[in-house]
């Protein structure tokens, strides 16, 4: 392999662990973007998803690296699995913001954010307990499809990865920017008590933020299974880390900026692992982040947050 | 942080003692048949019982006392009767490395059990005391809560001997705390040369006798014994080494590095995984990209599973390797075929499990636990008769049971165990040095995930 060979495949290997972690990196931003709240329970709904997922594709008889389905079967299968995923982990956001997060909602302070850790450790344990603390073998259905681009391997997982990211991530934008309850939410992130005044259900805005925040995880965990064919109840901690120092990087609150900063961080990742060491990687990410909010405190994208006095 | 956050499932929520179970029910449950395979792999296993059963055994085990009393006086009444004492068992029961230590825990279980059936001591019943090495925050083995678990050990006049830990990152957290309290532990599995070492004995032996002793040999063996198989049997040009940033991992890679050099292979890189990553794709392009004609891996389960599959996908044609903590049934379960195929492992002791030679007890221990006995299950069986035979030649000598008598009485032992005769050096090493060479290959005759049948006996490696 040339040295730009080397290069261009580490960008692909980048481009899909970045994938992942801004699809992980935006349900951070969201729900910090309406309550300046960082939400640990995240970690765990990624998990959750990935678990659905695996529930629903075995419900398909999918199993090991048996390639039984193909075509539009095998795509009607993979969607159901997203989906189910989603829904699931959407619920399971629902649930944890209207019975442990709501009835904090007045208390400043800490509070919530050491509930989100609570809760987070629960659900890791339940998926624990309930997966004996196995590694599973997640289902790898797609058929073995690589295409080499002037020797750059790029595998059909890759690729499946990234169009998936890419529609949820144009979708998300389109939701927060074109609809009415995208209008609601951005109003209830910028004053709260302004938008209650004019009329916006606040209660109902932040369940939907959950919601949304919540599915987007499950879809990561679920497309992290396929990805990496593999899953254990342990997979939330590095994935959920880094997501959370893509979201700060690319500026807390701001979705684009979570979705560069989940790009950059991976890239990072795989490119500190070719030219330095994988050793040094953690390293290096870390350090990034701390110069950027010494030097750009709000973030690559982000703008401060609007003063609420 | 670590270990503080935990939420430990299984044995040691209850504390040691409140867990001391009776190994004369753990049989009886064992014989029920039909029982799921699975179920008696994980969790659900002859003599593990649930926290609400736990509780009625410990009554059971009071005999009439109240229950009030009963609590005030655990452990000292237990001592006081004269007759229960406890052998500690700490292994990771939870996590990456459940399974193996499961296999461990059965062969420790069954040696206690034998005894107190056979009354090897008379008018003293043992019990195990199992204490869980793993937390959910490591989700795998955690030094942390192995020095805790050390601790309990220590501080319980009722323990004699222990039997464990699996993982030498563990054993280097509880070898100064068991050294302080002269509490002698037998490892069926931790193979870190450094532990038993006398150059570190500062820092693994303060109490200035040997206390760590083992039924395998050691990473100084396994670690070079490896390298000389890839240059003298495979005859690979070239290595590429990664480890897994544990004091197991680091120590077999460091190893097999030195003698692979020594043997003329060129090493070409050399590089650390986080465990807890899930991407290593960029360093096995790196090792792709570099023309390495084999991988040698050392490290545990946690960082392998995800590290085979991507091995798989990326440079699926160069010969891969790695020791002990691999040889487990999540290279079939989780890492899973094509993924696994032709990977080579390494056992640190003779290949006995299964074979003609130890039919007999690999019959009854599958036919009490439902699961088929490891290596590791052989040398945990023999580190308890190890255990037994010292606290035995301590009672006719007429001494003192006590923790510190058992120890010199381990440091004597000849005994002979399913692996042949048991005899320590110095240092609590043991004497013969034997690594077993072992190759994950599809057998379509059997289940994919059928762990003990889809790795096959290579050679014993070759020793210099």
């Amino acid at each position: 392999m040339s040295p730009t060979h080397i290069l261009l495949q580490q960008i692909v290997n980048g481009l899909s662990l970045g994938a992942i972690y801004a699809l992980l990196a935006l349900g951070f931003t969201l729900v910090y973007g309406i309550l300046e709240l960082i939400n640990f329970a995240h970690f765990s709904v990624f998990v959750v998803g990935a678990m659905a997922g695996l529930l629903v594709l075995q419900a398909f008889g999918l199993q090991g690296q048996s390639v039984i389905l193909h075509g539009a079967p095998l795509v009607l299968v993979l969607l159901a699995a997203l989906v189910a995923a989603m829904l699931a982990c959407g619920l399971l956001g629902v649930l944890i913001e209207r019975y442990t997060l709501r009835p904090l909602r007045a208390v400043t302070g800490p509070m919530a954010m050491i509930t989100t850790i609570g809760v987070s450790y629960i659900l890791v344990n339940l998926v624990l307990l309930l997966t004996r603390a196995q590694s599973l073998n997640y289902p790898d259905p797609l058929p073995a499809m690589t295409a080499t681009f002037g020797g750059v391997t790029v595998s059909g997982k890759a690729v499946m990865i990234w169009i998936v990211a890419a529609i949820l991530m144009i979708a998300l934008d389109r939701f927060v920017r074109r609809t009415r309850l995208g209008q609601a939410m951005r109003a209830v992130a910028q004053d709260q008590e302004a938008a209650r005044m004019m009329g916006v259900d606040v209660d109902r805005v932040i369940l939907v933020t959950f919601f949304v925040a919540s599915a987007l995880a499950g879809a990561a965990g679920m497309i992290f299974g396929l990805y990496y064919n593999f899953a254990d109840y342990n997979i939330g901690y590095t994935a959920g880390l880094m997501a959370f120092t893509a979201a700060v990087l690319g500026g807390i609150g701001n979705i684009p900026g979570a979705m560069l900063g989940g790009v950059i961080i991976g890239l990072i990742d795989t490119l500190g692992s070719q030219y330095i060491a994988a050793k040094w990687a953690d390293v290096i990410v870390f350090s990034i982040l701390i110069g950027t909010l010494v030097f750009r405190p709000a973030g690559l994208l982000g703008a401060l947050a609007p003063n609420r006095s | 942080m670590r270990g503080s956050y935990s939420f430990p499932i299984g044995p040691e929520r209850d504390g040691g003692v409140a867990m001391s179970y009776r190994l004369d029910r753990a049989a009886r449950c064992g014989e029920d048949a039909g029982r799921p395979r699975v179920d008696a792999l994980i969790g659900r296993r002859p003599g593990m019982k649930e926290i609400s059963q736990m509780h009625l055994s410990r009554r059971h085990m009071l005999g009439g006392l109240g229950a009030a009393a009963g609590f005030m006086a655990l452990g000292g009444a237990a001592l006081a009767a004269g007759k229960t004492y406890r052998i500690g068992v700490t292994l990771p029961l939870t996590g990456a490395d459940a399974e193996p230590a499961h296999l461990i825990l059965n062969g420790i279980l069954l040696a206690i059990d034998q005894a107190n059936k056979a009354g090897a001591l008379p008018g003293i019943t043992l019990e195990a005391m199992v204490l869980n090495n793993a937390t959910t925050t490591a989700g795998e083995y955690d030094p942390a809560q192995a020095a805790t678990n050390a601790r309990k050990l220590v501080g319980d006049p009722g323990v004699l001997v222990n039997i464990g830990p699996e993982m030498s990152g563990s054993g280097k957290a509880m070898a100064p705390i068991l050294s302080m309290g002269m509490l002698a532990t037998i490892t069926p599995s931790s193979t870190s040369p450094s532990i038993t070492d006398p150059a570190f004995a500062a820092e693994f032996d303060p109490g200035g006798k040997p206390i760590y002793f083992r039924t395998v040999t050691t990473d100084a063996y396994q670690g070079p014994d490896m390298a000389n198989f890839y240059a003298e049997t495979l005859r690979v040009p070239s290595s590429y080494i990664l480890d897994d940033s544990g004091a197991y991992g680091v120590g077999l890679a460091d190893a097999f590095e030195k003698q692979a050099k020594a043997k003329g292979i060129t090493v070409l890189g050399r590089d650390r995984l986080d465990p807890r990553a899930d991407d290593y794709t960029a360093v096995v392009t790196k090792i792709e990209a570099s023309g390495a004609a084999s991988l040698y891996f050392g490290g545990g389960m946690q960082a392998a599973v995800k590290l085979v599959k991507q091995c798989h996908d990326i440079v699926p044609k160069i010969v891969k390797g790695g020791g002990d903590g691999i040889l487990s049934p999540e290279m079939v379960t989780a890492a899973g075929f094509p993924a696994a195929e032709g990977w080579y492992v390494t056992s640190a002791s003779p290949h006995l499990a299964g074979t003609p030679a130890l039919q007999k007890w690999s019959d009854l221990y599958t036919r009490t636990y439902g699961v088929q006995p490891s290596d590791y299950s052989v040398t945990a069986y023999d580190a308890t008769l190890v255990a037994i035979a010292a606290i035995q030649s301590v009672t006719k000598a007429g001494k003192p049971l006590t923790a510190a008598n058992v120890r010199d009485a381990i440091q004597a032992s000849k005994v002979e165990g399913l692996q042949g005769t048991i005899v320590f050096d110095r240092n609590g090493d043991l004497a013969q040095h034997m690594v077993t060479v072992f190759q994950f290959a599809y057998d379509p005759k059997y289940r994919a995930t059928d762990f003990p049948h889809q790795y096959r006996y290579v050679s014993v490696a070759p020793q210099n």
